[in-house]
C-alpha cells in the first residue's frame, strides 16, 4: 500500500515535471501558431476584402460555398493533389532504391551518403532557380543535353507546354525531396535484425521474397510516416512553382499555395483566402487521420 | 489523455502546414534584396522600400540615399528588391494601415485603388510651395487623387521605347527601322531567313504581373482599349484589341517572336536583345544604353539605335508609360522625415545626378534640354516624339484582379490553347463582377 502511494507520488511528480518542461514550447505554439490559426479560421467566415472594405462582414459559410463553385480554385486543388501524389510515389520508389543501395557495404559509402543529402539541404529557392535555368528554352542544359545526344532535333519550350511543365516540376521536386525519404528508409533498414534474413535464406526464400516478406513490412511504418510528411510538404510547394512557372502556362501549374497567396496578398481578399486554406486543410486531414490511427494501432499492438 | 493530446498536436501541425502563408515576398527571380539595418541618428530614421531601378547597375540610387543621410542626419533603412517582391510587401502593409514603412513604392497601376482606399498621406502640406512646378505636368497629375491632392511624387519616369539592332538590320538589307508592324514582321523574316538573327523579338510573355503591361502595350499600339473611363470592360467588344491579341499569337506561330518568350520576364527578354539574338526590343527601358555599353552584359555595343514604336497601317504610334512614385503610408510615424526624403530624391539636382550616372529619364522638363545631359544622351531627342504618345495602365481600383484574371486567359491564347476572341470573351466573363466599377 505504502509502495503504491509512493509510486503514484513519483508518477505525479514526473507528470508535473513533464508539463513544466513542455510549457515554454506549448506557450510558443499557443501564441505563434494557435492564436493566428483561430483568428484566420474566424476570418474564413467573413467577407474580409481590404481593398474593398464596404462589403466586409460575417457571411457564415458563404466563402466555402463559393469555393466549391470556384473553377480556378478547384483546378488548383486538383493540380496540387496530382502533383503531391505523383511526387510521393516517385520519392518513395527512388528513396527506397537509394536506401537499399546505400545499405550495402562499399568503398566510399559514407561519402556518397553525405553527398546524397545535398539536394534536400539546398534552400528551396536555390533549387527552383537552378531548375529554371536548366529548363530555359534557349540556353538551358536540358535542351542542350537532349539535342547533343540526338534525342531531339531542335530546342523545345518545355515550360510553355502544360504537360511538360507539370512533369518537370514534379521532377525538380522529387530530385529535392527523395534524399529525405532515402535517409529515413536507410535508418529504418539498419534497424531490421539480420537474423530475419538469415532465417529466410535457411527457409529457401529468394531475394524478392526476403524483400517483400521481411523488408517491406518492417519498413511500412516509416514509409507511411514519410509519405504523410511528403504529402503535406507537396501541398505546401510554393517557391518551386513561383520561380519556375509562376503558375503558368495559363494556370496549368497553379498550385493551391500560390492560389491562396495571390487571393490573400495580391487581391487582399483575406476572408476568401483563409477559407481556401482551411478547405485545403480538410483535404490533407484525411490521410493524416488515417496515418495517426494506423500509428496508434501499431503502438497498441507492440 | 495522451491520445487526445497527440491528436490535438497533429491537428495543429496539419493546420499550420495549410494555413495562409506569412506575408513574405514571392520572388519571381532570386534577386538580391538590399536591406540595411537601421542605425540610431540625431535626425531619426525612416524605412524606405522601392524596387531597384532596371538601369541602376551602379547602385546610383543607394549612393544618393547615403548622401541624403549625411546631409539630413536622417538614417534610411533601405529595402530594395525586384518589383514583385516589393509589391507583395507593400500592398498588404498599406491595406492593414501598418507602420512598417515610411516611404513606399507607389506604382501607376495602384493609383485608383490607393486613392479610393485612403492608404496614403496627401503630400501637399509636406512639400515646399510650388514644389512640382517645373516637373512634367502629366506625371504630377497622375499621382493626384480625386481629393485634388498630390499623393505621390514620381521617382521613375519609366516610359518604354522601341530599340532595334541597326547593324544586323543593315546586314539583312534594311536601312531604316519598320514604320508598321507588318514591316517589322517582314524585316524579321528576311533577317531570320538570311541567318543574320535568331528572332525578330523575344517577348516577355511569362504569366506574371508584367504580362498585364504587355497586354496594355499591344492593345494601345493597335489602337484598342481594355477598359473605358468609367471602368467598364470593353476588351471583348473592341476589334482593335482583338487584332492586338491575334498579332501576338501570330508572331509566336510564324517564328517572328521567340516562342520561349512565353516563359520570359522583362529581364530575360532584354538579355536576349543585348546578346544580339533578337532584332527588335519593342518595350525597352529608357536607360538601356547603360547596359548596351557595358561589355560584361552586352554583345551589341554600337549596334543599337532607337526609333518610334511601329504603328498599324492606319494608326499612329503609341508607347506605354509606367511611372513610379514615392508615397507616405497613412500609418507612417515619421511623415516629416519621409517627406524630406521624397523632396531630396525627386529634386532637380538628384534627378540630374541619376540621369548622368545611369541614364534615367528626367522628371523635370528643362533637364531634357540640359546641355550636360543631351551631350551624354543625344538619343533623347528621339525619345521626345515618343513621349507625346505615351499612355498609362488602366486606372481602376481592381487592377490587381484585372491582371490576375486576364493573364491566364491571354497566356492560354498565346500558347495556342484558345482563339483570341475566346480569350477576350473569357476575360470579360470573369471580369463581369468588376464591370463599370471605377
Amino acid at each position: 500500500m505504502k509502495h503504491r502511494k509512493q509510486r503514484r507520488t513519483l508518477e505525479g511528480q514526473e507528470n508535473t515535471l513533464g508539463w513544466v518542461f513542455s510549457a515554454p514550447a506549448l506557450f510558443a505554439i499557443l501564441i505563434i501558431v494557435l492564436i493566428p490559426l483561430l483568428r484566420s479560421f474566424a476570418q474564413s467566415f467573413q467577407q474580409l476584402d481590404l481593398a474593398r472594405p464596404a462589403g466586409n462582414g460575417w457571411i457564415g459559410l458563404g466563402n466555402y460555398f463559393a469555393l466549391l463553385k470556384d473553377q480556378r480554385f478547384l483546378n488548383s486543388l486538383w493540380i496540387t493533389v496530382r502533383f503531391s501524389l505523383i511526387s510521393v510515389l516517385l520519392e518513395l520508389l527512388l528513396g527506397l532504391s537509394i536506401a537499399l543501395l546505400l545499405n550495402n557495404n562499399f568503398k566510399g559509402r559514407g561519402f556518397v551518403r553525405g553527398l546524397m543529402i545535398l539536394p534536400w539541404a539546398m534552400p528551396s529557392i536555390v533549387n527552383a532557380a537552378m531548375w529554371k535555368w536548366i529548363f530555359n528554352a534557349d540556353y538551358g542544359a536540358l535542351n542542350a543535353f537532349l539535342t547533343q545526344v540526338g534525342l531531339m532535333s531542335a530546342y523545345k519550350v518545355w515550360l510553355s507546354d502544360p504537360f511538360w511543365a507539370n512533369a518537370l516540376l514534379i521532377m525538380a521536386n522529387v530530385w529535392k525531396e527523395a534524399p529525405f525519404t532515402a535517409i529515413m528508409l536507410l535508418a529504418a533498414l539498419q534497424t531490421i535484425p539480420t537474423h530475419l534474413y538469415e532465417a529466410g535464406r535457411v527457409d529457401g526464400a529468394n531475394g524478392w521474397q526476403r524483400f517483400s516478406r521481411i523488408t517491406l513490412p518492417l519498413l511500412m511504418p516509416v514509409m507511411l510516416m514519410v509519405s504523410t510528411l511528403q504529402l503535406i510538404w507537396g501541398f505546401q510547394t510554393f517557391e518551386l512553382i513561383t520561380v519556375i512557372t509562376g503558375g503558368g502556362p495559363f494556370s496549368s501549374t497553379e498550385m493551391v499555395a500560390l492560389r491562396v497567396y495571390a487571393t490573400t496578398f495580391r487581391s487582399l481578399s483575406f476572408g476568401y483566402g483563409s477559407a481556401m486554406a482551411y478547405l485545403v486543410f480538410l483535404v490533407i486531414l484525411i490521410p493524416v487521420i488515417f496515418y495517426t490511427r494506423e500509428s496508434y494501432k501499431r503502438i497498441i499492438d507492440y | 489523455m495522451r491520445k487526445i493530446f497527440a491528436i490535438v498536436f497533429c491537428f495543429v501541425l496539419v493546420l499550420s502546414a495549410c494555413a495562409v502563408p506569412a506575408a513574405t515576398p514571392a520572388p519571381a527571380e532570386p534577386t538580391k534584396a538590399v536591406e540595411q539595418p537601421a542605425q540610431p541618428a540625431a535626425g531619426g530614421s525612416i524605412t524606405v522600400i522601392f524596387p531597384k531601378h532596371e538601369a541602376d547597375i551602379k547602385g546610383a540610387y543607394e549612393a544618393r540615399i547615403r548622401q541624403f543621410e549625411k546631409e539630413s542626419g536622417i538614417t534610411v533603412n533601405l529595402i530594395q528588391s525586384d518589383w514583385d517582391s516589393v509589391a507583395n510587401r507593400v500592398t498588404p502593409e498599406l491595406a492593414t494601415k501598418g507602420s512598417a514603412y515610411d516611404v513606399v513604392e507607389f506604382d501607376n497601376g495602384w493609383i485608383a485603388q490607393w486613392c479610393g482606399a485612403g492608404w496614403t498621406q496627401p503630400l501637399d502640406e509636406y512639400l515646399p510651395v510650388d514644389y512640382s512646378k517645373g516637373m512634367i505636368p502629366g506625371l504630377v497629375n497622375l499621382f493626384s487623387c480625386p481629393d485634388g491632392k498630390v499623393h505621390g511624387v514620381v521617382w521613375n519616369n519609366d516610359t518604354r521605347f522601341f530599340y532595334y539592332n541597326a547593324a544586323k538590320l543593315e546586314q539583312a538589307g534594311f536601312a531604316q527601322p519598320p514604320a508598321t508592324w507588318d514591316e517589322l514582321v517582314s524585316q524579321s523574316k528576311e533577317a531570320i531567313g538570311k541567318g543574320v538573327i535568331k528572332f525578330g523579338m523575344a517577348p516577355s510573355w511569362n504569366q506574371e504581373w508584367s504580362l498585364g503591361n504587355e497586354f496594355h502595350f499591344w492593345t494601345y499600339v493597335f489602337g484598342g482599349n481594355l477598359v473605358d473611363d468609367k471602368g467598364c470592360v470593353v476588351l471583348d467588344k473592341d476589334p482593335n484589341t482583338l487584332k492586338a491579341v491575334q498579332f501576338m499569337m501570330d508572331v509566336l506561330k510564324d517564328g517572328t517572336a521567340d516562342p520561349a518568350g512565353l516563359t520570359y520576364n522583362q529581364a530575360a527578354s532584354q538579355d536576349i536583345f543585348l546578346k544580339g539574338d533578337s532584332l527588335f526590343l519593342p518595350q525597352g527601358i529608357a536607360g538601356l544604353f547603360s547596359y548596351v555599353k557595358d561589355p560584361a552584359i552586352s554583345k551589341v555595343q554600337d549596334q543599337i539605335k532607337t526609333g518610334l514604336v511601329p504603328a498599324t497601317a492606319s494608326g499612329t504610334s503609341a508607347a506605354l508609360t509606367l511611372p513610379e512614385a514615392y508615397a507616405i503610408p497613412i500609418g507612417s510615424k515619421n511623415k516629416e522625415a519621409a517627406a524630406k526624403f521624397i523632396v531630396y530624391m525627386t529634386s532637380k539636382e538628384t534627378n540630374k545626378y541619376l540621369a548622368e550616372q545611369i541614364g534615367v529619364l528626367p522628371i523635370w522638363t528643362d533637364l531634357f534640354s540640359d546641355p550636360d545631359l543631351t551631350g551624354l544622351y543625344p538619343y533623347w531627342k528621339d525619345f521626345q516624339a515618343q513621349l507625346s504618345t505615351a499612355r498609362g495602365l488602366s486606372k481602376i481600383t481592381w487592377y490587381s484582379d484585372f491582371v490576375d484574371l486576364t493573364n491566364a486567359e491571354l497566356h492560354k491564347a498565346l500558347a495556342g490553347g484558345q482563339t483570341a476572341q475566346e480569350a477576350l470573351d473569357n476575360m470579360a466573363k470573369q471580369l463581369a463582377k468588376f464591370n463599370c466599377v471605377p
